[in-house]
């Protein structure tokens, strides 16, 4: 063999050697979800195996997923892709070097698939950022022994639940974390409220926002058809005990229902209070991002894509038990069939994404203070809120300060 | 005394000086160096800005069509020097609008979409639109509405938003040749300095060289005073030469502003040539768009600023340095530590392991928190360098000086939680109730296990430790657990006996009382583990001679039990105050700080300022003053009880 034709081989060989890459995807899922996109990524390598990448799932548990990934991904040590909530888009985008903007890849048809909120809770200052995978949203579940028929508005939510309350017995119409500002965002967009304006500027003690803890407030005090502190283990025991025959919760409730209560869901009732508007809960939405340190992001977005085309969807859907950002999958007859899908689906339709900026997470706080005060009568709705808006502000403020 | 003792301060004098001369001004050698080099690259990123904004001008002309704009660029850029390629991208469509580059005049002609290598170019347009209409939405300039990069290849890229109809619809880009040749710092003057600084430091030595302790202390006080002198004089030389410099980078930006206002308006036919696009001067900006301030519109310098000191704060720590090298190494501080260092060989091979393991997993972390608590980093500029956040004290003194402890609201008096020293109180008062009940039921159970022949003894033992070996967030979410309103076992026992349940977590003190209940659960297994030990070792004799004389069993506590427990119960305290004062578990899990973060401890109250409230820097003093308070306390608790000798 002549040296140079050694040389050739050698380059071959390497050439070759770099195109069988791995893409790793780290993710957070557990058990049926973990399976369905183990099954995704199975196909996926099974069909294109000729383009010489694998994609490697990993499954990081959930409360270290965000700080791996934080730590991790910015230094190119971290996953090529990785699935998450919107919650922490804007945050990484701040940092910079975590996510890859994907306005770039996607096409006309791609962005047409998705339910239309969905892929703008991955919107950040009108880039896109991920492709949405699944997302989460709170619905009426409902005892259908207790509740043969579910409310369509609050003035029949309360008539049924007043029925269904018994103070001496330790029952009670209706059940949900209502102090936690996640579950009553759902009242507080049904009555117009919010809490950031573009800016963004925090808006907490909007009168919208007072009016929907007035009706929280009602429904504790007035018409008593809610427990005190109700943390989720309590909503659980409660609707499991058949304690209570509603429950404003997610897909994550399903699972700890106890098989032997029969259930139903429908969308959350229209606010009669407020002219007719229907509740609209926040979602939440897992994106597939790419991280942008990674070295081939062109396969890294034909795996997203087809993470989220339709017949993944449906895998998803189907094995995973999750509830589909792209729409078309909700056409499938075995999809359309399935009560649980189409009742989160037809939710969706009225709700709002949760906001994405980073600003989020100093919300938590101040919010959590004021409802708690609220419920529990330590101040009014006013004073809680404006209490709130003013700790906020600051922090904000302080944040952004030169 | 020998002569080669008198010797000694001379040969001292001499290294010293040379060594503290040369860091000195070695240092400040290489830092105007750097500033030279800084001057350079300003004086190519303002030229390269001048000529983007230029055709920023050029191509945003009403006259230009999609059609003409190719031509336009074109006629520009043969008109400009130094320049060897020019985009414009349009962001609908990924449209590549226009190119000067040779790769694309050749193979792929503009207009056409852009391809996937292209991507950065993209992003970069969608990043600058996000930019400027952030800076817009904020009202302060926070990102980059200029991105300027350096190429693989040499010379740099400079990239700015491309606005149509009023509206940021993609980017415009040029990318030129670095032409501005840094001065280099004379080496010469650098070292007659150091020169001088020895000579200075030797001629006392050399002069009392007889008298050693005189000859010493001058050669050390003369070095200082050479020092003072060799880096002033220093710094006179370099800021008359950064002036010069700057006055030369100065006059080249304003020749290219001008030559830039020829080529647009050779580019742009005359009647759109308007007052507006031609203020060349206007061109020389930031990379917020903001005007430099350094020409006026027409592009004549303006009289320039007074320059700031080149080394600024650091001069004064670059002679604190240098000083302390002199002064060790002329007082013999380094021949000591060398003979030590040889003597004792085998101990300090032993130890290294540990210090190099300390080092990078303790020190290090310890000294970027310290660093980072003078510095205001947060979520949006935690990307940036320590030199560009510096604050200096601020986040001390913000959190030192606020004395909002109490305000007057509507119903009377409110405290504000959130201020530090309230939560320093409610810190120190969890801790000093958390350790007494600790020693208290813990000497106590100790004593009763102590009781000689005390059946199932081994049984009551391991039932007592258990708390201590379940993890201490699994018991503090069942102390939780307990404490919930409705459905807590404490409320329904309560109610068991008629009494109204409480709202645990409503009130400041009850709140307190559940965290302290759960941690006092936590910790008297250790005090109890400790006592036993300690109980064990004391003679049985003592007690039966006590018992001859007399003595009560008050008494045998207190002048046999008490004193012999001692040696082994304060250095258990001491720690356990650390550890209680640091209790991040407990309060975090059991009362997350409620109501409105009354029941906060220092750390879980830094915690949620680094990761709730994104305010790094801040978080870090917290920590710091933290650090501090138990320092202080540490020091303290040494003196008093002379624990570290028992």
């Amino acid at each position: 063999m002549t040296p140079r034709l050694v040389l050739a081989l050698a380059a071959l060989t390497i050439a070759k050697a770099s195109l069988a890459e791995d893409l790793v995807v780290w993710h957070a899922y557990r058990a049926e979800e973990k399976a369905a996109l183990e099954t995704i990524a199975a196909q996926y390598n099974a069909t294109h195996a000729s383009k010489g990448v694998t994609i490697k799932t990993l499954a990081v548990p959930f409360d270290a997923l965000a700080d791996k990934i934080s730590a991790a991904v910015p230094r190119g040590r971290g996953a090529d892709i990785f699935i998450y909530a919107q919650d922490r888009l804007g945050g990484w985008i701040e940092t910079g070097n975590v996510i890859e903007p994907l306005d770039f890849f996607l096409d006309k048809a791609t962005r047409a698939r998705y339910l239309p909120l969905t892929l703008q809770a991955m919107t950040y200052r009108g880039t896109v950022y991920g492709l949405p995978v699944n997302f989460k949203v709170i619905a009426l579940i409902y005892n259908k022994k207790l509740v043969p028929a579910p409310p369509k508005t609050t003035t029949e939510l309360v008539a049924i639940a007043k029925k269904l309350t018994s103070k001496a017995s330790g029952r009670f119409g209706l059940a949900y974390s209502y102090a936690d500002f996640y579950y009553h965002a759902a009242l507080m967009n049904g009555f117009g409220g919010r809490v950031f304006e573009a800016g963004p500027k925090a808006v907490i003690d909007n009168p919208q926002n007072i009016q929907s803890m007035d009706l929280l407030l009602q429904w504790i005090y007035t018409d008593k058809i809610l427990p005190a502190e109700p943390s989720t283990a309590l909503v659980t025991a409660l609707f499991n005990e058949e304690k209570t025959g509603m429950v404003f919760s997610g897909p994550w409730f399903l699972s700890e229902i106890s098989k032997s209560i029969d259930y139903g869901i429908a969308p959350l009732p229209l606010i009669d209070e407020a002219g007719g508007k229907p509740m609209r809960p926040w979602v939440t939405v897992e994106g597939a991002f790419i991280a942008a340190p990674c070295k081939n992001k062109d396969a890294a977005y034909e795996f997203i894509k087809y993470l989220t085309d339709a017949s993944s969807a449906k895998v998803m859907a189907i094995k995973g038990r999750q509830t589909p950002a792209n729409k078309e999958v909700y056409s499938d007859p075995s999809v359309a069939s399935n009560p649980v899908l189409k009742a989160f689906k037809s939710q969706v339709d009225v709700s709002v994404p949760m906001p994405n900026i980073a600003e989020m997470s100093m919300m938590w706080s101040p919010v959590t203070i004021a409802i708690g005060s609220i419920v529990k009568r330590g101040a009014t709705p006013k004073e809680a809120l404006a209490t709130a808006q003013k700790a906020l502000t600051a922090d904000m403020a302080n944040l952004r300060r030169k | 005394m020998s002569t080669g003792t008198a010797q000694r301060p001379v040969i001292r004098a001499i290294v010293g000086s040379l060594l503290a001369g040369a860091l000195a001004l070695g240092v400040a050698h290489a830092l105007l160096g750097r500033a030279f080099e800084n001057l350079a690259t300003d004086t190519d990123d303002r030229s390269g800005i001048v000529a983007l904004n230029a055709l920023t001008a050029v191509v945003q002309s009403p006259q230009s069509s999609d059609d003409t704009l190719r031509r336009t660029v074109q006629g520009w850029q043969t008109r400009t020097s130094g320049i060897t390629a020019s985009r414009i991208v349009r962001i609908a469509g990924a449209e590549l609008l226009a190119s000067t580059a040779a790769h694309d005049s050749v193979e792929a002609e503009a207009p056409r979409r852009l391809e996937r290598d292209e991507k950065p170019l993209f992003d970069m347009a969608q990043r600058l639109r996000s930019a400027v209409n952030l800076n817009r939405d904020e009202g302060a300039p926070r990102k980059n509405e200029i991105e300027v990069e350096s190429l693989p290849k040499g010379g740099r890229s400079f990239s700015g938003p491309f606005v149509e109809d009023g509206e940021i619809s993609g980017l415009v880009q040029v990318q030129s040749i670095d032409t501005a040749v840094p001065r280099r710092p004379s080496w010469w003057i650098t070292l007659g300095l150091i020169l001088m600084v020895v000579g200075c430091a030797v001629v006392p030595a050399f002069v009392f060289r007889r008298r050693s302790r005189v000859a010493t202390w001058g050669a050390v006080g003369a070095g200082a005073i050479g020092l003072i002198a060799a880096l002033t004089l220093h710094g006179s030389f370099a800021t008359k030469a950064l002036m010069e410099a700057q006055a030369q980078g100065d006059a080249a930006i304003a020749a290219r502003a001008r030559s830039q206002a020829d080529a647009v308006s050779a580019v742009i036919p005359g009647d759109v040539a308007t007052e507006d696009s031609l203020a060349p001067g206007a061109w020389d900006t930031d990379v917020y768009r903001r005007s430099r301030g350094r020409l006026t519109a027409d592009a004549t310098i303006l009289p320039a600023p007074p320059m700031p000191s080149v080394f600024g704060k650091s001069l004064f720590l670059l002679f604190a340095f240098a000083l302390v090298l002199l002064a060790t190494t002329v007082l013999g501080g380094f021949h000591a530590l060398g003979r030590a260092l040889r003597d004792n060989r085998v101990a300090y091979a032993y130890i290294l392991p540990a210090i190099v393991g300390m080092a990078l997993l303790v020190y290090f972390p310890f000294v970027y928190g310290v660093v980072l608590s003078f510095t205001d980093s947060t979520l949006y500029n935690a990307n940036q360098g320590v030199a560009e956040t510096w604050i200096g004290l601020r986040n001390y003194a913000d959190i030192i000086f606020d004395f909002n402890v109490f305000s007057h609201g509507d119903n009377g008096w409110v405290v504000n939680y959130s201020n530090f020293y309230w939560t320093l109180f409610f810190t120190i008062v969890w801790t000093i109730t958390n350790v007494t009940i600790g020693v208290t039921v813990g000497l106590a159970l100790a004593l009763v296990l102590n009781i000689k022949n005390l059946w199932f003894k081994p049984l009551y033992r391991v039932v007592l430790i258990l708390p201590w070996a379940v993890p201490n967030y699994i018991t503090a979410l069942v102390w939780k657990g307990m404490f919930h309103r409705q459905f807590g076992v404490i409320n329904q026992v309560l109610e068991i006996f008629g009494r109204q349940p409480i709202s645990w977590f409503d009130n400041p003190l009850s709140s307190f009382a559940t965290a302290l209940a759960t941690n006092g659960w936590l910790s008297f297994p250790f005090m109890m583990v400790v006592s036993m030990g300690a109980l064990q070792s004391i003679p049985e004799e003592l007690y039966e001679a006590a018992e001859v004389d007399g003595a009560s069993w008050r008494q045998r506590f207190f002048a046999i039990t008490l004193p012999a427990l001692r040696p082994a119960l304060v250095p258990a305290i001491i720690l356990s105050v650390i550890w209680t004062f640091n209790m991040f578990n407990v309060i975090y899990l059991v009362t997350g700080g409620e109501p409105s973060g009354a029941t906060e401890i220092l750390v879980t109250q830094a915690y949620k300022f680094a990761f709730e409230r994104y305010r790094y820097g801040y978080a870090a003093a917290y920590s710091t003053i933290i650090f501090m308070i138990l320092l202080v306390y540490g020091i303290f608790q040494n003196r008093v009880s002379r624990a570290t000798e028992a």
